[in-house]
């Protein structure tokens, strides 16, 4: 511990000691008369206010992706990696068309997970199966990215970093995930809707006073863009190729628009298919709410594009670059070691401790939405139909415990070196259940088993193009974009194409021969109902 | 393709220019950021951003902004019988 800074670690340790006091202390917060429903403790009661899921999504949907992996890119690649700035801006009006009709539906018939809805939908069993089992897999790279991005921060904090042994290496790593596992087992969503206060406050806190202050001891904004250009526009020696692109090109560097659009887009449309997300909105109280926080949550999304530029300060400052290149070259470190050079050390703790604690809430909520979808559609319908309320939330709190272990072979096994792909994975299989989901809101048309055989395809399509492309440093997983046709295409689109291709065609042919569709157990006008007392006028945290 | 057009039909035909209007203004806010040659370019400069970077970030506000006046427009679309789930036959 000799190379750790005393000042950063204490106040990073009195921080994580605080939001673990909150985790336990949630479980007595907004209290209902029976902790032991799925209800309560998958989705903390289905009774918040936009003030409360503005925080909570926002807590949501905001990762180590965003702190970490987005603005490693943008440090070793340049503009491709604000494809994650032009996600987030789709990503909410795309949302605003059909998640309130998913509240509406799901608050009708109390399904507590989007397989709930699929299953009532098609009347099929098998198709809840797969969206189960896609979003279930889809979340455990997607939780291993917020473990690298805790493990970067404890990296760069010296913690522990002389050991050669690797459990005591990892131990910071493995103390954070013990508590954050045993939290949610106690607490479910009230855990981290509670700590998502305190983390959107520091995560605000450090953003703008990073955005303000640090380009002032950098020349100014001018020179960290000029720098920017230059540096990505030099030729790399070892590739013989620039370093990347300032501006998205279609020429000279292979056409990264159409990577730049195609990444964007099945981001976007796959952030809320997400179990984690999905189980977010279902929070909410009304119908109302979740229009009012898609319109309001831009202005927490904005931090996510200065956070995106922070990969340039760190570009512009030269001790971060010498420090992120005697560290194997490891992107990922770059704003950590930002971080430490720019700021005093109290400050750098508050900054580390909002990455840290901003890693957590949503690993808590991702484990929540797998839970939920372990419970209700594999556990209950498969194993034990005549589950209890009772049993049902057990069965959900250890399923939480085994999604994080999952996700722990995850950050073990696949290469590290862009963290950002562990996202990226995730979402080339969680689009894949975007046709049923999405499709099956608005229309009962598509036919039940050429969905299934539409996803079995595009799974099939993407994980094997994900598998099989190399990259000089590893043979597989090594990225999330093939080339296809002459361009750069994210893999989830071409993927989800492949499945949509299927899927009309089945449906044509299905529909033809007149193969049942399933019973459908919703009418028209529960997609934009609005079931529920009006809302008590109280202030958000009185009660 | 955007919700007005499927929510239930009364109320789209009874407001056919708002419903215009929310599906103009959900397609243009994707199609803004989708179509990245709209502001893939380092000029003009604002301040000393280059017009991509400082397009992306000054897209927030905007949306915000266009996606609460949908908000309230949607509210408009509601018939009478539709403000209250309860009501459903």
């Amino acid at each position: 511990m000799s190379n750790v800074n005393t000042t950063s670690f204490t106040i990073v340790v009195i921080l994580f000691l605080l939001v673990t006091g909150a985790g336990f202390a949630a479980a007595r917060w907004r209290r209902a008369d029976d902790m032991l429903q799925l209800d309560e403790w998958g989705l903390g009661g289905r009774g918040f206010s936009t003030f409360i899921s503005w925080f909570l999504l926002g807590g949501d949907t905001f990762t180590a992706y965003t702190f970490i992996a987005v603005p490693a890119l943008i440090f070793a690649s340049g503009a491709i990696g604000m494809y994650a700035v032009s996600y987030a801006a789709m990503a909410y009006p795309i949302a605003f068309i059909f998640l309130p009709r998913l509240w509406s539906v799901c608050r009708t018939h109390n399904y507590a997970t989007q397989a709930d809805f699929i299953r009532g939908r098609f009347g099929s069993r098998g198709l809840a199966l797969a969206m189960a089992f896609t979003g279930i897999l889809a979340l455990m790279p997607y939780v291993a990215l917020q473990l690298v991005g805790i493990k970067s921060v404890i990296t760069v904090m010296g913690i522990n970093a002389s050991s050669t042994n690797t459990f005591v290496k990892d131990l910071p790593l493995f103390i954070a995930f013990l508590v954050l596992a045993v939290f949610t087992y106690v607490s479910g969503l009230r855990a981290p809707a509670l700590i998502a206060f305190v983390k959107d406050a520091l995560v605000y806190l450090f953003v703008l006073v990073a955005i303000f202050y640090i380009p002032t001891r950098l020349g100014g904004w001018g020179a960290i863009f000029s720098h920017a250009q230059t540096h990505l526009a030099a030729i790399n020696p070892k590739t013989g190729k620039p370093n990347g692109v300032f501006l998205p090109t279609s020429k000279s560097t292979g056409s990264t628009q159409v990577d730049f659009m195609t990444l964007a887009l099945g981001s976007a449309v796959a952030l809320f298919v997400y179990p984690h997300t999905v189980t977010g909105t279902l929070t909410s109280k009304r119908r109302e709410i979740v229009k009012r926080n898609l319109a309001l949550q831009p202005l927490f999304a904005i931090l996510l594009g200065l956070i995106a530029l922070l990969g340039y300060l760190a570009l512009a400052d030269k001790v971060t670059v010498a420090n992120v290149k005697s560290h194997g070259a490891n992107a990922q470190l770059a704003v950590p070691f930002l971080v430490q050079h720019m700021f005093p050390s109290w400050f750098a703790g508050i900054a580390f401790a909002a990455i840290i604690i901003g890693a957590l809430v949503p690993a808590a909520i991702m484990s929540i939405g797998a839970a939920n979808l372990f419970t209700r559609n594999i556990f209950k319908e498969f194993f034990k139909p005549d589950a209890t309320p009772r049993q049902e939330t057990r069965v959900a709190q250890w399923a939480s415990l085994v999604v994080k272990l999952g996700a722990l072979y995850f950050a073990a096994e696949l290469p590290s070196t862009f963290a950002i792909n562990l996202q990226l994975l995730g979402g080339v299989w969680i689009l894949q259940i975007a046709p049923m989901l999405i499709g099956g809101l608005y229309t009962k048309w598509f036919h039940r088993w050429a969905l299934l055989a539409g996803w079995l395809g595009g799974m099939a399509y993407g994980t094997i193009a994900a598998y099989r492309s190399a990259s000089p440093t590893a043979s597989h997983w090594a990225s999330s974009s093939d080339i296809e046709l002459g361009h750069t295409v994210y893999i989830g689109i071409a993927a989800v194409l492949v499945n949509l291709v299927i899927v009309l065609v089945l449906t044509v042919v299905l529909n033809a021969v007149k193969v049942s569709n399933g019973t459908d157990e919703t009418r028209p006008d529960e997609y934009t109902a609005d079931p529920e007392k009006a809302p008590e006028p109280v202030p958000a945290l009185a009660d | 393709m955007t919700q007005p057009a499927v929510k239930s039909r009364g109320p789209v035909a009874a407001h056919p220019v708002r419903a215009a209007l929310i599906a103009i203004a959900l397609a243009g806010l994707i199609a803004c950021t989708l179509f990245v040659t709209i502001y893939d370019s380092a000029t003009p400069k604002v301040g000393d951003f280059p017009f991509f970077y400082f397009y992306l970030l000054v897209y927030f506000p905007v949306m915000a902004i266009v996606l609460w006046i949908v908000v309230r427009l949607q509210k408009g679309l509601r018939t009478p019988g539709d403000e209250t789930g309860e009501q459903r036959p």
